[in-house]
């Protein structure tokens, strides 16, 4: 069978599958030589994949406020790593005080609904107020404008919280029950990475039927398919998207207190990577696709936590630990690049 | 008139003037009346941490005065001064209260800003019971203030405003007039104008009365100035076009000798940011294409440049800068278009998130112990040499001001014949619809490539200044607030508009150098004009007409952006870029 060629070959084209060529085959021999060379063991690479998850249950979780909006109002809410970052550092003024009253850790699961009841809200009433402000009277502007709105509000946000909390890192009081490890089916798993896990799945499941099931999930689907009709329908779109808002600052809140178990540090900037990559993760799953979201986080995270070490560590390449938000964006462009409708999406 | 307007009238105000107060106390915990307490605008009288709490009552209070069209209701003049009246009041009592709270519960655990300091700067250290009547007495001022400008009719108005910005500019701008007024021997008039960082009373005054009494004569008798301009044949008025640039070139050349080291210096950094501004102005402005990635370029062009020119370089070719130049320039070429190539078939909104990945994937490379042999690392690459030309080696920063210059004035050339050439056109017919550009047979990835790989080597020559202007290059001021600082400078000045650029980037990134107050919250500031300015402006301030008509074009149908909040009615979304 001969080989067709396209008719004209340009240039582009051929960047493209020499792009496509090299990615491939660096992984491969990159995966290859690292695992040949047999640099860890069968428990270093089991315990990478479990931080991966955890860490990926989180972004899953951002990612769903990226995708729920998007799925209403076709755009990208640059700032809702803002939306992350200002309830989580809101709420670490409500964990020191219930520390230094000696709440926490006398009562840790009161302390704990506590600091999540305010790291959610908080975070809820930024994105309705973003929504509110920022985005809604922009609604029929061209398609760069909404986007270059959510990067002014994120720098605004980021700067705002930077000016009003202070530039310093803090770091979050101690919470004893959740220090230690479980070991589940003879597998020793940190108590924090396990509790991560597990709530943010519970809460990616609630999300599901929600959207499924109830009322404003039905309004919200149809809003998603057709404003007009849905309006016609008596739908009231504007509350719709405010909901959707809301909704995604309340994951994105309950996502932070996740990302404090893991990191334990709450800083004025930490909202951009965070966000950056849940976008990556919405992207990969197919952007408005829920299910997609959850499925794209934990395959982020668990990339982001083997791929730098198999990857290039079988080159030789030095503190491949360093590269972690390289594989980051590095999977975000390529992802754009090759399925912009990602894995679980239809093209367009 | 009926009741219930009035009372919704007076409602309104009420909601608006709570709004204003939500301003004061967003300036006054981000710690910024504090801040601005230290400039003065007109000595001894105003201070900006006090114009800038009142200007924001003053916008809500002026908006309080007018009812929306809608309720086609016209108030009288007694209830626009009490509508101005309870509006300020509001506010001021708000702001008061604010500060009894913070009194009673000590708020400064989780607000650092929150300290009796604050206080002390909101009631301009009068203290507390004190100081809670000054506010509301302020507020009230400020009220009657908004009702008056409500009041006056519009042809006095526009003038009134235009003396009270002009004042306020002058006086911003003091750092800079005051040297350039001592350098030129004219210690008087700087000592009548200014004083202790700002105006002094009767400069103040004297601006104002003249500012007013122009623009009062331009509004009773026309512009005569310009009318006598558009009179004239064609051939005078271009060589009045001509005279009127060879003064403005030799204001420029003439510059760094009047303004000194520091002032240069800062010109200087304005100058690589008109230079950005121009090239990201090519790739988003003309080619539609939003690119938040542009550091790259400019990391690259500086990188190569330190690897080029460096005697501590690995590759150690120690080439002189102008040698180096071309070679820049080819690099950035080539690399706009490896980084331009599979991105450019990506819409709108993807193609921002791409070239943002990529920007930073540059920056943690370049960070990175991985390619440490050849670009240093986190202690990047010293000992650049500044560029030599005969015998004058380009250090100070007064002869480094003339290289940026002439490539910033060849710069804005290449793009103003650009814009008008048949690339240009092909770019605005591949922005305003790419199918249909498509179809009358341009060849959209050919121009897109084209307008990237332009804005990659204004981005790398940029890049190879600072190298040199700094003598040693790190990755740590090569991140994505130096695309964020471009971008915003385009939509200040506005998309397509190169005059737009050089406004954009001396008071985005001049003003700052300048006035250090603002340098604490030029982020801040950076994310307020962009949501600001694609909320109330989105042509910019100094717009192209063409820009102009297409963000405006879909208003003829409905009323205004603003207006088109009323429970979904929407007609399909429109798709421009």
């Amino acid at each position: 069978m001969r080989l067709r060629l396209p008719e004209r070959l340009s240039l582009v084209d051929v960047i493209l599958w020499g792009l496509r060529v090299g990615v491939v085959v660096f992984v491969v021999t990159g995966s290859f030589a690292t695992l040949s060379q047999g640099l860890l063991g069968f428990d270093s690479w089991r315990s990478l994949v479990i931080v991966g998850l955890a860490q990926g249950a989180i972004y899953a979780l951002i990612a769903l406020g990226y995708t729920l909006v998007y799925g209403v109002l076709f755009m990208i809410n640059f700032a809702h790593g803002e939306v992350f970052m200002a309830g989580t550092f809101t709420a670490f003024f409500a964990a020191t005080a219930l520390a230094d009253a000696g709440i926490l850790n006398a009562n840790p699961f009161f302390g704990l609904a506590v600091i999540l009841l305010v790291s959610m809200v908080t975070s809820m009433i930024v994105a309705v107020l973003l929504e509110r402000i920022a985005y809604r009277p922009l609604r029929r502007a061209p398609r760069l404008v909404p986007l270059i709105t959510a990067i002014g509000a994120s720098l605004f946000l980021q700067y705002t919280v930077r000016s009003i909390y202070g530039s310093g890192v803090r770091s979050y009081p101690r919470i004893d029950i959740l220090v230690g490890t479980w070991d589940i089916f003879g597998i020793p798993i940190q108590k924090t990475q396990a509790v991560v896990i597990v709530a943010a799945v519970l809460l990616m499941i609630g999300l599901y039927i929600f959207v499924q099931r109830t009322r404003t999930g039905r309004a919200m689907r149809a809003v998603s398919e057709d404003k007009d009709v849905a309006a016609m329908m008596g739908i009231n779109v504007d509350r719709v998207i405010a909901t959707t808002f809301a909704i995604g600052g309340l994951l994105a809140g309950a996502a932070g207190i996740l990302y404090v178990f893991l990191f334990n540090v709450v800083s004025f900037s930490m909202g951009f990577l965070a966000g950056i990559k849940a976008f990556t993760a919405a992207v990969l799953g197919g952007i408005g696709n829920i299910v997609g979201a959850m499925l794209g986080g934990l395959f982020l995270g668990l990339l982001e936590s083997v791929g730098p070490f198999l990857f290039l560590s079988g080159f030789g390449v030095p503190s491949t630990n360093q590269l972690r938000d390289v594989v980051a964006f590095t999977l975000l462009v390529l992802v754009l690049i090759f399925r912009p409708y990602g894995i679980l999406g239809r093209k367009e | 008139m009926n009741e219930p307007t009035l009372g919704r009238f007076y409602l309104r105000a009420l909601g608006l003037g709570a709004l204003g107060a939500v301003v004061v106390i967003y300036l006054a915990l981000i710690g910024m009346i504090d801040r601005f307490e230290a400039r003065n605008i007109i000595n001894g009288v105003l201070t900006l941490g006090v114009l800038a709490p009142a200007l924001g009552v003053l916008i809500f209070a002026y908006r309080s005065t007018q009812p929306p069209k809608a309720w086609s209701f016209v108030p009288p003049a007694g209830h626009v001064i009490g509508a101005g009246l309870l509006a300020g009041g509001v506010a001021g009592l708000i702001s008061a209260a604010f500060l009894f709270v913070n009194e009673a519960v000590a708020l400064n655990a989780v607000l650092v800003n929150a300290t009796p300091r604050m206080t002390d700067a909101l009631t301009l250290g009068a203290g507390l019971p004190t100081g809670a009547a000054l506010l509301v007495g302020a507020g009230l001022v400020v009220g009657l203030g908004a009702a008056a400008l409500r009041l006056v009719p519009d042809r006095f108005r526009r003038p009134l405003v235009a003396a009270l910005v002009a004042v306020l500019l002058l006086s911003l701008m003091e750092p800079f007039l005051r040297v350039v007024l001592l350098q030129l021997e004219l210690p008087a008039i700087a000592h009548w104008l200014y004083e202790a960082g700002g105006l002094t009373l009767q400069g103040a005054i004297v601006t104002f009365i003249v500012v007013l009494a122009v623009r009062l004569a331009a509004e009773f008798r026309g512009n005569a100035v310009r009318e006598r301009v558009d009179a004239m044949p064609a051939g005078q008025r271009r060589s009045l076009q001509i005279g009127a640039l060879v003064a403005g070139l030799v204001i420029l050349v003439l510059l760094p000798q009047i303004i000194g080291s520091f002032l240069s210096e800062v010109v200087g950094t304005v100058g690589l940011y008109v230079l950005m501004g121009l090239g990201l102005n090519i790739v988003v402005g003309y080619a539609g294409l939003l690119d938040l990635g542009y550091v790259a370029f400019f990391a690259i062009g500086a990188y190569a440049t330190a690897i080029l020119t460096s005697p501590v370089s690995a590759l150690g070719s120690e080439l002189a800068f102008w040698v180096a130049i071309p070679i820049v320039m080819l690099i950035a070429a080539v690399s706009g278009l490896i980084i331009g190539a599979p991105v450019l078939r990506l819409r709108g909104d993807y193609l921002a998130i791409v070239t943002l990945g990529i920007g930073e994937i540059v920056r943690i490379l370049l960070l990175s112990d991985a390619l440490r042999p050849w670009t240093g690392g986190a202690q990047g690459i010293l000992q650049i040499p500044p560029p030599q030309l005969l015998d004058i080696e380009f250090f100070r920063p007064q002869n480094l001001y003339y290289p940026i210059l002439a490539f910033a004035i060849a710069g804005t050339f290449v793009a103003l014949s650009l814009a008008n050439s048949r690339v240009g056109r092909a770019w605005n017919a591949m922005r305003e619809d790419e199918d249909v550009a498509a179809a009358t047979g341009i060849n959209v990835t050919n121009y897109k490539l084209l307008a990237f790989s332009l804005g990659a080597v204004f981005g790398c020559i940029a890049g190879a200044f600072l190298a040199v202007k700094l003598g040693s290059i790190f990755p740590h001021n090569l991140n994505i607030l130096v695309s964020i600082t471009v971008l915003s400078l385009i939509i200040l000045g506005g998309m397509g508009s190169i005059p737009g650029v050089i406004v954009g980037a001396f008071v985005l990134v001049g003003l700052p150098e300048l006035l250090r107050e603002f340098a604490e919250y030029r982020l801040l500031i950076y994310g307020a004009v962009l949501v600001m300015m694609m909320l109330w402006r989105p042509e910019g301030l100094i717009p192209s007409a063409q820009r102009r008509r297409e963000l405006h074009e879909s208003e003829d149908d409905e009323e205004q952006w603003d207006e088109r909040v009323g429970a979904g009615t929407p007609p399909p979304v429109v798709e421009g870029t």
